[in-house]
């Protein structure tokens, strides 16, 4: 009898932890990247980093023809490393390219851009990881094609020279 | 390919797992505890084929396979071979193979030790268990097989400050340590139920106690030196949470290898024993929970499954829960009350076994608090250093107190007279020593000082005294004596080093020459060095301490491909004193440079102390397990 007490009192006190602590995780919001290639851009909605009063809206991109989205930050070595191939893909192929800042502090995301120049048309802040989550990215940087709203490309890591040909050859077929 | 055959692996070794648990289950039902011929080969079966996959981790990670995901994460075709092998457990993915290895090690192990079948059939029965939850938590949550389409021609990660040889070794130290106390858990619920917990027990327990905690305090000490030397904050303690997640354990369990001890001296305080086992083992649950389930920080959580901490967080309330059961139907109601003169070494141990219950709890209650307050409330509150320090320093004096007479007490007889002797000669010497110390080397008095140096000082005096005693069974009590030495040696070298270190930040140009306190630092020269991949700016400075010089050369790297700069430290160190130097990498003022000095005593001797404790432990493990029972 009295065993079956403190039993219980254990089973109470432990759905207590257990309810505080799942508050805990769910406060945190964490997620699992999907496989999106061949499918449409998902939805999201993006602030502008220069202008607040701008949004980023997926639904505009899908209208257009041809377009590279890149996800990147400034805390992000890899994506110094492709910047030069962004930089080109600009200027020498007139390429459209959006970028998505992923969990960044503006200030250093303007100062990176004007250290090293500004690829993008326009770019979304994503503080929280939520768009990179529903492009089903892994890490940054990540560069997605996409042609008429739909993702035919994906490139995990930094782009490079070979990259750059790829998409070429995607916006002429 | 190789990942497929990782994967196998990991499959097969949860098959053989559940048909070893099903045969342990009938065993037990059948009461049928001979021949364990068939046992001990699924055991090493489910052993092996972790052992495989988990070198095939390690493969995947030597020759930079990007498609596997934890790979492309966590590693770099420029990184060096040790980076990429450690680079294996380095991460979520790999560590949590590391950890179900190590349970199955330990169960592997345990097998070919002599113990009473039954025993051995219980405590596989539960070690099994542990291997099959965290075996399904790796494949359902955390594959480290995972493929990743398109492959990446590059890997994520480089990141220079986790490049370090001590953090190659830190984490496989502090697994060992605290996914080891799973078996002594496992071995207390099998002694619960088997109505087997004795002398007998605490025997064998002692080993499988004392060995965790002596890997487990080198590779908490291993963290901490790292931080030490690389962070460059001239810390090595932050009370930061993961940091906590680590002591907790640490502290569970030296309460618990006391309390086994007074259990197997004079054959009581078994539940309590037990009960110490399992909660040692559920707070190192606890800190996988914490930092596994991207509760704490996660700046670089990016792929974090959410049902990752749910099924930690179910897991280990569910293992509380039933192991608590366990307990409160199974533990030996024993009468304690019966003789209990104050003086006398058990109630010494359970006066400390109390001290360091508290002491868990309060970093325990300081590390979760704010992390339940801010979720529930949305209030975040800071619990820094003046918590910790504030909370347990004035008990930790009683604590030293007491942790100097127990050891001279005796088992059986009350022995009041020669212990008031015993206070008289530490307290002379001790404050003499103290008082020396005190006027040599502090211009300011302060209590807290005074007590931490005093009671320090008195357990290493009381230590050296047991240890002339105690000169001709020298080899019985080797192991307490270092362990306890390394102790007061460490909390003596912590005070010292808290009020004597200083730090000095300035702004200096070449051929600035500035006088501070006792120092005068001169800024020498610059000069440039080109290396293969980056180019490092050298500053050389000069200290002069009390007519002592010190040359040190901090400087910055600057890498050009990928452009980062990085501050490298500069340390020369004698057995008594650190002199750090390091250069700021932001706030560059026009000609000048920001520079950070800290003057850190007695560093080499806290890093000598922790290894002194953990040796003791060593030396102690292997020698109760020979002794004679009295």
């Amino acid at each position: 009898m009295k065993n079956k007490y403190r039993i219980t009192i254990l089973g109470v006190t432990i759905i207590i932890i257990f309810i505080l602590f799942l508050s805990v995780l769910n406060s945190n919001k964490v997620y699992q990247p999907s496989q999106m290639l061949g499918k449409k851009i998902p939805e999201f909605v993006l602030d502008n980093l220069f202008n607040k009063n701008l949004k980023l809206n997926s639904k505009n991109l899908s209208e257009k023809e041809f377009a590279v989205l890149n996800i990147w930050a400034s805390w992000c070595i890899p994506c110094r490393i492709e910047h030069p191939f962004l930089m080109d893909l600009k200027n020498k192929y007139q390429i459209e390219i959006i970028g998505i800042n992923y969990k960044d502090d503006d200030n250093n995301a303007k100062e990176f851009l004007k250290k090293y120049s500004n690829p993008f048309s326009s770019i979304g802040i994503d503080k929280n990881g939520e768009a990179a989550i529903q492009l089903g990215a892994f890490g940054v940087p990540e560069t997605y094609v996409l042609k008429n709203g739909k993702i035919i490309f994906k490139h995990i890591g930094p782009i490079n020279a070979d990259v750059v040909i790829k998409i070429i050859e995607l916006r002429g077929k | 390919m190789a990942g497929t055959i990782g994967n196998l692996g990991l499959f097969f070794s949860l098959v053989l797992n559940v048909v070893l648990l099903l045969l342990l289950i009938q065993r037990i039902r059948q009461t049928n505890f001979g021949n364990l011929k068939i046992i001990e080969l699924l055991n090493n079966g489910v052993f092996l084929s972790l052992l495989i996959s988990f070198l095939i981790l390690i493969y995947c990670f030597i020759i930079s396979d990007f498609s596997n995901v934890a790979v492309y994460q966590n590693s770099h075709t420029a990184k060096p071979l040790i980076y990429k092998i450690s680079g294996a457990w380095g991460n979520h993915e790999g560590s949590m193979v590391l950890f179900v290895l190590i349970l199955s090690f330990f169960s592997f192990v345990f097998l070919r030790t002599k113990v009473v079948d039954k025993l051995k059939i219980y405590t596989i029965f539960f070690q099994s268990i542990l291997i099959f939850i965290f075996l399904i938590f790796l494949l359902l949550t955390s594959n480290p097989f995972d493929q990743i389409d398109p492959k990446p021609l590059q890997g994520l990660g480089l990141n220079p400050i986790l490049q370090d040889p001590l953090l190659a070794i830190h984490p496989p130290f502090l697994y060992f340590g605290y996914v080891g106390f799973s078996l002594v858990f496992s071995f207390a619920l099998a002694g619960l139920l088997t109505n087997n917990l004795d002398k007998s027990w605490s025997k064998i327990a002692n080993f499988w106690i004392i060995l965790p905690w002596s890997l487990l305090t080198i590779g908490i000490g291993l963290g901490s030196f790292w931080a030490y030397y690389e962070l460059g904050w001239g810390g090595y303690w932050f009370w930061d949470p993961v940091e906590n997640a680590s002591l907790m354990p640490w502290l569970a369990a030296t309460a618990l290898l006391h309390s086994n001890l007074v259990s197997f001296k004079k054959d009581k305080l078994h539940s309590w024993t037990a009960l110490l086992a399992i909660f040692t083992f559920i707070m190192s649950l606890l800190g996988t929970f914490l930092v596994r389930s991207g509760v704490l920080n996660s700046v670089h959580a990016f792929a974090n499954d959410p049902h990752r901490g749910l099924y930690i967080l179910s897991v280990i309330l569910l293992v509380t829960f039933y192991s608590l059961v366990i307990f409160i139907i199974k533990s030996p109601k024993q009468n304690t009350h019966k003789n209990y003169p104050f003086f006398q070494k058990d109630n010494f141990i359970l006066i400390n076994n109390c001290f360091l219950v508290f002491f868990l709890s309060v970093v325990l209650v300081g590390t979760i608090y704010p992390i339940i307050l801010d979720a529930v409330s949305g209030q975040s509150i800071s619990v820094g250093p003046i918590y910790y320090h504030s909370i347990l320093t004035p008990f930790l004096f009683i604590f030293l107190f007491f942790m100097s007479h127990g050891p001279l007490l005796s088992w059986n007889k009350q022995d009041k007279f020669p212990q008031i002797r015993n206070v008289k000669i530490f307290f002379f010497i001790s404050i003499i020593l103290t008082s020396i110390i005190i006027f040599w080397f502090f211009d300011y008095k302060n209590i807290i000082l005074i007590l931490g140096l005093f009671f320090s000082l008195y357990l290493i005096i009381s230590v050296i005294f047991d240890f002339v005693l105690n000169k001709k069974l020298i080899k019985l009590h080797l192991g307490r004596l270092i362990s306890h030495l390394g102790f007061g040696i460490l909390i003596f070298s912590i005070f010292i080093n808290a009020y004597l270190s200083k730090e000095i930040n300035l702004a200096m140009k070449v051929g600035d020459e500035v006088k501070i306190e006792n120092f005068i630092i001169k800024f020498k020269s610059i000069n440039k060095v080109k290396k293969q991949n980056y180019e490092e700016v050298f500053g050389n400075f000069l200290v002069k301490n009390n007519g002592k010089l010190v040359e040190l050369s901090p400087s910055i790297r600057k890498y050009d491909q990928p452009v980062q700069l990085t501050s490298e430290t500069s340390i020369k160190n004698n057995f008594f004193v650190d002199y750090y130097f390091a250069i700021n990498l932001s706030d560059f003022e026009k000609d000048k440079i920001m520079i950070r000095f800290y003057y850190k005593p007695m560093m080499f001797w806290i890093w000598f102390s922790i290894l002194l404790i953990a040796f003791g432990g060593m030396y102690q493990s292997f020698r109760l397990t020979n002794e004679k029972q009295i």
